[in-house]
């Protein structure tokens, strides 16, 4: 249970809202590598943390996030033609740099000053990976590039995709972290999905539906650490690393590659979730490859051409209630993602937190909220840099690990939850 | 209603999440326990109701026990509380305030959720969250 007022902090993004300031503390991705692939491209239409952008890449591969809208009449962008170096308005020609800058004004004399007092909102847009990152905060407290593992291996070490959720951001980070969903929302995938089927830790997870959780407290968010019975006394143990504002790493499956999430919000009722596959020391394979872009393991099965997933709710997520009944998935829904996605938005677009009944289980995501609180209030009170802005938080890794009993999963896993490059990582 | 194919559409939205039914929502029947003297000063500043050493009769009649440690020093009372409400069936829940690697290790085998944490306000956001 969360108080209203709680709720509204946590979950509200848009400029000016305490929620949106933390955000704008951090880079983020924007939009992926691959929906500005050439010079002079098509800009891309992006909306992130409540505002309008447009993203383009110019003549000399720099790319560019500025307001959508032409400052002159208030024309969108998207219909701009990138060329000669900026973005032309198409309605009377008004160009633009990556940086915002108006460069022409063509209804201007030749040497009119007036293009040089035009100057649109932009903000950095930045490759890292598979992703452009953008940071929408004040420039001078601009932290390093992200250092997540997952963007820094050699390209085809990893993969990701991104999806369209329809529902406030912090529901669907809640999914998460919240471990115990797994063995009953997820069972068939355990079973049966080529990137995850066939490892050791499967038979424990599906052996044991009653984890005991534990939750330590971590320099850039938390470690969640789920456990359950494994043989002669030792316990398997589930680590996933959660880091602020809305990163998570779930913890591997024997050799198959490593998944998380980064969810970003759009605005107050949608979010971009981008999905990862990496492995840390060998190339992903072209079957695994292509499982991804199928929509297997964490990843979303997309409308052609868009990243909406095919099981949206306008079609009731193609829910199938025979699938369902033979058990081969629990929901009816298909896909890991979409199972996920289609209880989060089930909740309503923000859920009301006011009316839950959490059980102890839920003390990741309860411990996620207050860290979440207490970072918003002391950076708008107080100016305080939130965990996970420093680079150094990102080099964390999930892991999967079998342990004596009485060893703390934090002591004893504590090298397998660093990144140490050249070095798999730690699964069973 | 019947059931049409874009009936997920339409339940998802804000405006028929207000049709949810509004009724009100009982606290839980809680133990909290502290379990050295660091934990009983963190409660006391909470005006939470807590004890020093719970009776068999207040673990049975609870649906959840919250033990709270900032030391080992109660780490022999943390193994008793937690197996006794392991063998009644109530959930019991750790929360562990600064270091107390005994308390962790006694509490492990019986509390189903631990939460080791550097903030001791996390005791009362937690209470808070279970309506406790």
């Amino acid at each position: 249970m969360l108080k209203a007022e709680v709720n509204e902090l946590l979950t509200r993004i848009g400029p000016g809202t305490p929620a949106g300031a933390l955000f704008r503390e951090y880079w983020l991705p924007a939009l992926l590598a691959e929906e500005l692939p050439e010079d002079d491209g098509p800009p891309v239409r992006v909306k992130i943390l409540g505002e309008r952008l447009i993203a383009f890449r110019n003549s000399e591969g720099a790319y560019g996030l500025i307001d959508e809208f032409c400052a002159h009449r208030g024309a969108s962008l998207w219909f701009g033609k990138v060329c000669e170096g900026g973005i032309r308005c198409a309605y009377h020609g008004w160009k633009y740099g990556v940086d915002g800058q108006c460069l022409e004004v063509p209804s201007e004399p030749e040497n009119s000053t007036f293009a040089a007092k035009v100057k649109l909102t932009s903000y950095p847009l930045v490759k890292v990976g598979d992703i452009l990152w953008t940071h929408l905060g004040d420039p001078a407290r601009r932290p390093p590039l992200p250092e997540f593992e997952f963007c820094h291996v050699p390209p085809e070490q990893t993969y990701t995709s991104k999806r369209w959720q329809e529902s406030n951001w912090l529901q669907a980070l809640e999914g998460g972290i919240d471990s115990s969903h797994v063995s009953w929302l997820h069972a068939g995938g355990l079973r049966n999905d080529p990137l995850f089927k066939g490892t050791k830790g499967n038979e424990y997870n599906l052996a044991d539906l009653r984890p005991f959780f534990e939750v330590v407290d971590a320099d850039g968010g938390l470690f969640v650490g789920a456990r359950r019975n494994a043989e002669d006394g030792k316990y398997y143990w589930r680590i996933t690393p959660y880091v602020m504002p809305s990163f998570t790493i779930v913890p591997p499956r024997g050799d198959h590659p490593v998944h998380g999430h980064f969810w970003v919000p759009i605005d107050d009722e949608n979010t971009w979730v981008y999905t990862f596959d990496y492995h840390p020391t060998r190339a992903l394979t072209a079957e695994e490859r292509q499982a991804m872009k199928d929509g297997h393991g964490v990843h979303s099965r997309n409308i052609p051409g868009t990243y909406r997933p095919v099981e949206n709710k306008d079609v009731d997520y193609l829910i199938d209630r025979e699938a369902q009944r033979r058990g081969d998935t629990f929901s009816g829904v298909r896909g890991i993602a979409q199972q996920d996605a289609s209880l989060q938005e089930s909740m309503g677009p923000i859920v009301d937190r006011t009316k839950e009944r959490l059980v102890s289980s839920d003390t990741g995501i309860i411990k996620c909220r207050q860290k979440l609180k207490k970072a918003i209030e002391a950076l708008r009170d107080e100016g305080v840099t939130p965990p996970g802005v420093d680079p150094a938080h990102h080099r964390v890794r999930s892991a999967a690990i079998v342990l004596p009993q009485a060893e703390s999963f934090i002591d004893a896993a504590r090298d397998a939850l660093a990144v140490r490059a050249g070095e798999a990582h730690v699964s069973v | 209603m019947t059931h049409s194919i874009s009936s997920c559409a339409r339940a998802a939205t804000a405006e028929e999440a207000r049709y949810r039914i509004d009724r009100p929502i009982p606290g839980r029947s809680a133990c909290v326990v502290a379990l050295d003297d660091g934990a009983a000063e963190i409660l006391e500043r909470t005006d939470r109701p807590f004890t020093r050493s719970p009776a068999p009769g207040e673990l049975a009649d609870s649906d959840l026990v919250l033990v709270v440690a900032t030391n080992d020093d109660g780490a022999e009372l943390a193994a008793d509380v937690a197996r006794a409400c392991w063998e009644r069936g109530v959930m019991a829940t750790g929360l562990i305030v600064g270091e107390s690697r005994d308390a962790v290790t006694a509490l492990r085998p019986y509390a189903r959720n631990l939460m080791i944490t550097d903030d001791e306000e996390d005791v009362v956001a937690v209470l808070a969250a279970l309506r406790a």
